[in-house]
């Protein structure tokens, strides 16, 4: 098959009355003019942190954990198989034998927040229904003083980081 | 103990000095160094110190399973990162023998033409900003924004995609989604027309650009350059066209190529194949077909959830395929694709493991920087500047 070429002709020098008005620079000075009354009728940019951009359902923020949406009972059946995918190895668990006497539950779950990519992978490894045990939240703003406190552990994978007062610690 | 670089080979007397450009100096466009010899104003000889972002991906590659290197190559060429896992998945699907379904080669050739689009747009912007042009920058970032929303809506990452898998999609397209990338084809084209109005015949864009680091049609070959920096020069080769993979020959689209091969050349091609890209995308709009997205391939693809829960076999397909990974047969590919800066191919050596054996990457990037040491001899400090812009080095594909 011929390949279909486009040859990139460069432009003719404009005539010389344009280039003594300055005629291109003139041009270009419109295409901005417009812009400006543009941005001022509907700016593009928001005040963040004031205003926040709505997130698509699909956002991937850093994994949590979730219990069943209907009777509140733990999903993870610490199969480990989040802890096998994970391309950076930020999933660790530890069992224990479920209470109730079938199967087990996670005694210790921790992701490095540090390490984790936001990959995703681990959400799709996970068996468990209805819905999956781990999951893409919407968090996003994670900075931290420590670097210890990345290792989201149990409970803050279920239910959040607490609320950090940013400021001077005395 | 060897010589820093700014000193080898140097020759104090005659009166040349040594300037040290990089590696964070904001027109190099992440952190690459270069070593200039000035002789007054005037580029004696220029030398590339490039490593400062090794993350040693080929090394990587060899410890971590088909699937799981998906999310290392987001960041190679980190401006258009599904191009990146298009071009692993692909290679390792010729490796196993199995082709992906239309709807998922269809979506792959939009949000790679998207991704082109994208990488070009922030070309043009930094290109021009370094070149004392600011506001084109303005403009082509807020597209850029348009397009990571649309990004975020399909993939879940404005940025680090990881949307493609070996023997498929991972998510399908959400509704109306299709509707927003047309109205998203219609509008950029207009805000290329308006960056073509500022720059293409501005009289300080052609004096920054136009005859300055000419790279001829031979050198070009020789030194290996593809993409828009090779067909700048004039040589009528795109690997799209060349080796079309994806139905690439079943879209009706041109290749732009330069006449003079200068750094204004480069610019028009770039300018040209985002219109090009434009009309990619509508055509794979019109063609997306329904139907599935993954290969049927049960020892490869994760089985559906449904399907797990329900039948014993999909289960232990799931459950081995993300414990252990899947097994390729052994041998050895090249799988290339035209990503926005040029030719990006993986080779893999497989032994039949989890994981590749060897795994090769072949950055476009890497390659076009190379012929720098070259074309800036003889150019004033500044040109380097804008020389640089031409060759769009991403640092990232170049250290990997
Ligand atoms: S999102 Fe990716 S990196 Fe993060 S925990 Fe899940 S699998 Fe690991
Ligand atoms: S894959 Fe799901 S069920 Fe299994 S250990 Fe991970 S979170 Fe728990």
């Amino acid at each position: 098959m011929a390949i279909k070429v486009k040859r990139t002709p460069r432009p003719e020098r404009p005539p010389l009355w344009k280039r003594l008005v300055l005629g291109e620079l003139i041009e270009g000075l419109m295409v901005t003019l417009v812009h400006n009354f543009r941005a001022l009728r509907e700016p593009f940019t928001v005040q963040y942190p004031d205003e926040q951009l709505p997130l698509e359902p699909r956002y991937r923020g850093v994994p949590r954990l979730r219990s069943h949406p209907e009777t509140g009972e733990e999903l993870c059946i610490s199969c480990h198989q989040c802890e096998r995918i994970c391309p950076d190895r930020c999933i660790h668990i530890e069992d224990e034998p479920h209470p109730s006497g079938r199967g087990k539950r996670p005694r210790v779950f921790t992701i490095d927040y540090e390490r984790c990519c936001l990959c995703g992978l681990c959400v799709e490894a996970c068996p468990t229904k209805p819905v999956t045990s781990i999951y893409m939240s919407h968090d996003f703003e994670l900075a931290r003083y420590r670097r210890d406190e990345f290792k989201a552990d149990l409970r803050e994978l279920y239910f959040g980081k607490d609320k950090v007062v940013y400021g001077r610690r005395s | 103990m060897s010589e820093p670089l700014e000193l080898q080979g140097a020759d104090r007397d005659e009166g040349t000095v040594v300037l040290n450009m990089g590696p964070s100096h904001p027109s190099t466009h992440g952190v690459l160094r270069l070593v200039l010899d000035v002789d007054g104003e005037v580029v004696t000889r220029c030398r590339a110190d490039i490593g400062f972002l090794h993350r040693g991906f080929e090394k990587i590659a060899e410890n971590k399973t088909w699937t799981q290197f998906i999310t290392w190559t987001d960041r190679m060429d980190y401006l258009a990162p599904v191009s990146n896992n298009v071009a692993w998945a692909l290679a390792v699907e010729k490796l196993l023998g199995i082709e992906v379904p239309e709807r998922a080669r269809v979506l792959r050739v939009l949000l790679c033409e998207m991704a082109r689009v994208s990488a070009h747009l922030l070309w043009l912007g930094t290109h021009a900003l370094d070149l004392g042009a600011a506001t084109v920058f303005f403009y082509t970032f807020q597209q850029r924004e348009i397009l990571y929303d649309l990004y975020e809506r399909l993939t879940g990452a404005r940025f680090t995609t990881s949307t493609v898998r070996i023997g498929g999609m991972a998510r399908d397209i959400p509704e109306g989604w299709l509707d927003d990338v047309r109205a998203f084809a219609d509008q950029v084209t207009k805000v290329i027309d308006e960056c073509d109005r500022l720059l293409t015949r501005n009289r300080i864009w052609l004096g920054r650009t136009q005859d300055v680091g000419i790279i001829s049609r031979e050198d070009a070959i020789a030194w290996g350059c593809t993409g828009p920096v090779l067909r700048g020069s004039g040589v009528e080769w795109d690997v799209r066209k060349a080796q079309p993979y994806l139905d690439y020959d079943q879209y009706d689209f041109e290749i732009p190529v330069g006449t003079v091969g200068d750094v204004y050349d480069r610019y028009l091609v770039r300018m040209e194949e985002m219109r090009q890209s434009v009309r990619i995308i509508r055509q794979a709009i019109e063609r997306m077909p329904d139907g599935p997205l993954n290969a049927d391939a049960p020892k490869v693809v994760l089985p559906p959830k449904e399907k797990v829960l329900t039948s014993m076999e999909a289960l232990i397909h799931h459950f081995i395929i993300v414990t252990e990974g899947f097994h390729p047969p052994e041998g050895e590919v090249y799988h290339a694709i035209e990503a926005p800066k040029g030719e990006l191919g993986f080779y893999i050596v497989s032994d039949g493991g989890p994981s590749a054996y060897r795994c090769r990457i072949r950055p476009a990037a890497f390659v076009n920087l190379q012929v720098i040491e070259k074309i800036a001899v003889g150019q004033m400090i500044p040109d380097v500047v804008g020389i640089i812009g031409s060759l769009d080095p991403v640092m990232g594909e170049v250290d990997r």
